[in-house]
């Protein structure tokens, strides 16, 4: 075709806007958040090199590492109980809603990606009413089921796996439609040719359609890591910015706003540096875990 | 292809304008209005009744109240300010969390407002003053901490109000072992079991505001015998509370105990407000201490209006301000305060009010301290905190709560 | 024969499965919607069953209480706001990329998806300091540049996958014609990727609706708050009043839900458009 249209003049125009705005609200305080980190002080005006300062403190300083590694550690506990809850079930949930013969299934799918419309704080608000012994309770008791009558959000043993579980009920309906929608691509010869053979459904599945929705399996692992890194609102909504009890529903998400964003609960005056330290090491974290996976589980990539 | 780059220079446009838009409105000229910051959602109704009251003395001037979420009320704030958006005028915590805000650059000096230094008593003013005596609000109100009890339950079940700590761990016995829950009190939102419990009966264990000075030196250590003491009374008390006290939140308490399924309640005399219209007759009593203390009672310097440094209407903000620190001001304040909310200029003021009085009456004869670790410690409320919460789980002793905390002082 | 009695069994067993997480659902669902037509005290009543005495002065005292419509039209404003942009922006740019070969082409093309994976939130300390050199702080303008960047990498990934998707025989005859790009751009691709478009703005539509986070950090004036932090602070006024929160919280749920319902599958495709290739 033409040349003169292959040229970037030609197109800067359409690209500017979108280049503009990405830039300026997205790439650049990514990058430059990373800058910070190596920065104290809250406002441009006060803020002085320190060099590895703030990973110093976030390490170093006992009080601040004991409460890193806790939001680290909750995290990862955080990320794979939606990893075999969310998206154990979500395949369950897709294979079952893939299977020609059965009805209601545009009900069932319907049904299951209700509470994903709903916000993260809506969810969370409501299952720390339904879950509060005070209001639950008795009538717990009342139909002879007493052991639910339990501080569940209060006892350090079970809020992580609660507020984590409360979550994939709400996300549940990504998964499952995203392996729906894989499974629905695999093509019916194929499956028709293996059920010839004489192979049973759970061969199908492992042998057949689990190699050939890989490709999902890694951009779902991804998300959930992702947003998992992320998570604040759930446990804002259903704990506090602490994560109560005693820490146990800290989050890297919490821990970031306390330390970088409000400020610590009497006097809340944040602390820049140290916030953009814990995103730094978030934002390489991402970068190690994302780039990987990806690679081994998209071959051709982009186009 | 015109077409398009109109459209695109249209958005450009857009993105500078954006910003020159959002500058907000100016008021007319003769008209000044003024925003008040303030972290009591609870209490817009009084505060526009005061407010309307000062705009009979000053008729050009209109204040709006605009209060946050407590929690976020100092996040908040600090963002308002850092953006040139703050209050003209707002709440004011005492000690360090106000300190902050003042060194940062944010709240007026108000020294020199007319009447401040003259009217409050220098312990009234510490909470608000620097180490070199400037001032940075005007004191407005303190607040009380007591036990809220259900009378009704307390007479139908014979019971007199405990003048000892152990008499009040007796008659929690009695009350349960008659199917009541005696206290509402829970550990879910944290802060509270901490500001109204502990930090409320403290003084009973440890003394007043002379011997809180001994501690912040470093002369007391704060596992002392005085110190465990506290600890293994929450301990004590931590069977009474609701099952499933580790998850009641502070709304949780209220609602127990304004529903009768509590009987006793520990906590701040701001709340009084909410059982205004309760269905039974409740009364208060001071958390009493063990035998042979003395019974004292946490009376905490709480709310101070200050000003915005950067504010566009310093004269004006300025003139209320100096209004607060008169008589008629600050008797006009305290009439439109909400219960529970308790004046602190030195003329005297009568509340209406029946169990204001009683909190009142409550310090009578007392030695009254602010909240422990308000003046000089607080880097230790959160670890504070913590000991508490666990300590009543039973997840640590007493003597372990208490090493916890002295090992970071 | 039997192989379809083996089939029915085994629909059963799907059945039992999908219908109790049907359940546990719905559940939740019904129990918020109950109970916001209870009142204050009897709310601790029988939590799960329907009130004895239907109370709607809940509804009718939130709505009136003013704010909650202004909250209302605040995130209205700035969802749709963002989504026109998005959608503008990246069909642009899309159109560009899908169009224009070569090694830059590619390069920019990566420099976009990159932020599919990564989080903005952690960039939120420096994103605080340019909102608030713009002057666009505690305002709801803040919003939607922070919304447009979120949203632009996953529409130039649907819409360029989509356009590159289109006939080449289009172009080339539109070219003949001697159309200009912006004519092309608005006469030929515009109008044959409105499914695409479509996915794209229903994609954004939920994380933009529901974001708290920047909401929360960027934003402290009354009538400049979203429903989302709105909601938290109807939460702390009302707080002992659960009924009234749970007419809050089904009040800010059903714009959302609403649309779902009525286009569900379409929904479904959008959300899900981000990893799936077409």
């Amino acid at each position: 075709m033409q040349k003169k249209t292959n040229t970037l003049g030609s197109w800067l125009v359409y690209l500017l806007p979108a280049l503009f705005i990405y830039t300026l609200f997205m790439a650049f305080p990514l990058i430059d958040s990373l800058r910070l980190s190596l920065y104290s002080g809250n406002v441009p005006q006060d803020r002085s090199f320190v060099g590895l300062g703030n990973f110093a403190r976030l390490f170093g300083d006992e009080r601040i590492s004991v409460r890193y590694w806790g939001a680290f550690t909750n995290t990862w506990i955080f990320f794979i109980i939606h990893m075999v809850v969310q998206n154990g079930l979500g395949i369950l949930f897709a294979v079952l809603l893939t299977a020609e013969t059965m009805r209601g299934r545009h009900l069932y799918q319907t049904i299951i990606f209700i509470p994903t419309t709903f916000a993260v704080l809506v969810t969370g608000y409501l299952w720390k009413l339904m879950l509060n012994p005070v209001w639950s309770g008795d009538f717990f008791v009342s139909i002879g089921l007493p052991f639910l009558k339990y501080p569940w959000l209060g006892d350090t043993k079970t809020a992580l796996p609660i507020v984590a579980l409360v979550s994939c009920w709400q996300w549940m309906g990504i998964p499952t439609m995203m392996f729906v929608a894989a499974l629905r691509n695999i093509s019916i010869e194929l499956l028709e040719a293996s059920r010839l053979e004489g192979a049973s459904g759970l061969q199908t599945f492992l042998h057949i359609k689990l190699p050939l929705i890989k490709p999902v399996v890694g951009i779902i692992g991804v998300l959930t890591f992702v947003n998992n890194f992320n998570a604040f609102d759930i446990v804002f909504a259903m704990e506090n910015v602490n994560g109560a009890p005693e820490y146990s529903t800290d989050l890297i998400g919490t821990l970031f706003y306390r330390y970088g964003i409000a400020g610590q609960h009497p006097i809340g005056i944040p602390d820049a540096g140290l916030g953009a330290a814990i995103a730094t090491i978030t934002f390489f974290l991402l970068l190690l875990v994302v780039v990987p996976t990806l690679r081994s589980t998209q071959r051709g990539g982009g186009e | 292809m015109k077409r398009m780059n109109v459209v695109l220079c249209v958005l450009l446009l857009l993105c500078v304008l954006l910003p020159i838009a959002a500058q907000g409105t100016k008021v007319s000229v003769g008209e000044v209005t003024l925003t008040m910051g303030s972290w009591r959602t609870d209490d817009v109704v009084q505060m526009n009744r005061l407010l309307a009251e000062y705009k009979k003395v000053a008729p050009n001037v209109t204040i709006k109240f605009q209060p946050t979420n407590p929690p976020d009320y100092n996040a908040t704030l600090r963002l308002q300010l850092d953006s040139n958006t703050g209050p003209d005028l707002m709440y004011a915590r005492s000690y360090a969390a106000g300190e902050e805000l003042f060194k940062a650059g944010y709240f007026a000096d108000c020294t020199d407002i007319p009447g401040l230094m003259q009217n409050f008593t220098a312990s009234n003013l510490a909470p608000w003053q620097m180490d070199d005596g400037k001032m940075f609000a005007v004191p407005f109100a303190a607040v009380s901490h007591a036990v809220y009890y259900n009378k009704d339950i307390f007479r139908k079940e014979g019971l007199a109000i405990p003048q000892s700590w152990e008499d009040f761990l007796a008659v929690l016995r009695t009350l349960k072992s008659r199917g009541y829950t005696p206290l509402a009190n829970g550990l879910a939102d944290e802060w509270d079991i901490l500001e109204t419990f502990f930090l409320g009966m403290l003084p009973n264990f440890i003394g007043g505001a002379d011997q809180r000075v001994r501690y912040e030196s470093g002369e007391l250590k704060l596992n002392d015998a005085s110190f465990v003491a506290a600890y293994q009374a929450m301990a004590d008390a931590a069977p009474y509370c609701p099952v499933g006290f580790e998850s009641v939140t502070y709304n949780d308490s209220q609602v127990l105990f304004a529903s009768q399924k509590a009987v006793m309640f520990v906590d701040g005399s701001w709340t009084a407000e909410v059982y205004k219209d309760a269905a039974f007759d409740w009364g208060l009593f001071a958390i009493p201490a063990p035998r042979g203390k003395k019974t004292a009672i946490c009376f905490h310097p709480d709310m101070a209006i200050t000003m915005n440094r950067a504010t566009t209407h310093p004269d004006e903000a300025r003139a209320f301000l100096a209004w607060l620190c008169t008589r008629e001001g600050a008797t006009m304040a305290s009439e439109n305060l909400p219960v529970g909310y308790f004046p602190m200029i030195n003329f005297p003021i009568t509340l209406t009010d029946v169990h204001a009085n009683e909190f009142l009456a409550l310090n009578s004869g007392k030695e009254t301290d602010a909240r422990f670790v308000w003046p000089a410690l607080m880097d230790l409320y959160a670890p504070m905190n913590q000991a508490v919460i666990r300590v009543m789980k039973g997840q640590v002793t007493a003597k372990q709560a208490a090493d916890s905390v002295a090992a970071l002082f | 024969m039997k192989r379809s009695l083996r089939r029915q069994r085994m629909h059963l067993a799907s059945h039992l499965i999908l219908i109790l997480w049907a359940l546990v659902v719905i559940f939740p669902i019904w129990t918020l919607v109950i109970n916001s037509f209870k009142s204050r005290l009897t709310i601790y009543e029988n939590p799960f069953w329907i009130p004895t005495v239907w109370n709607f002065s809940n509804y009718s005292t939130v709505i009136s209480d003013g704010d909650f419509l202004t909250y209302f039209k605040n995130s209205l404003q700035v969802v749709v706001f963002s989504l026109l942009a998005v959608v503008l922006l990246a069909s642009l740019a899309s159109y560009a990329l899908a169009r224009w070969r070569g090694r830059l082409s590619a390069l920019i093309y990566y420099y976009f998806i990159a932020g599919m994976m990564l989080p903005i939130k952690i960039a939120s300390i420096r994103l605080l300091e340019i909102t608030r050199t713009l002057g666009l702080l505690n305002t709801i303008y803040s919003l939607p540049p922070i919304y447009i960047a979120m949203g632009l990498p996953v529409g130039i990934f649907i819409l360029t996958t989509f356009i590159r998707q289109l006939p080449e025989e289009l172009f080339e005859a539109a070219l003949i014609d001697g159309a200009t790009k912006g004519r092309i751009y608005s006469l030929v691709v515009l109008p044959l990727i409105r499914p695409a478009v479509a996915s794209v703005a229903i994609y954004n539509l939920i994380p933009f609706w529901n974001d708290l986070w920047f909401p929360l950090i960027f934003i402290n004036r009354e009538d400049q708050k979203t429903l989302l932090l709105g909601v938290t602070r109807l939460f702390g006024q009302y707080q002992t009043d659960w009924s009234k929160v749970l007419a809050v919280l089904t009040l800010s749920a059903i714009p959302v839900l609403a649309l779902y319902l009525a286009m569900s599958s379409q929904f479904i495709k959008g959300v899900t458009a981000g990893s799936v290739k077409g």
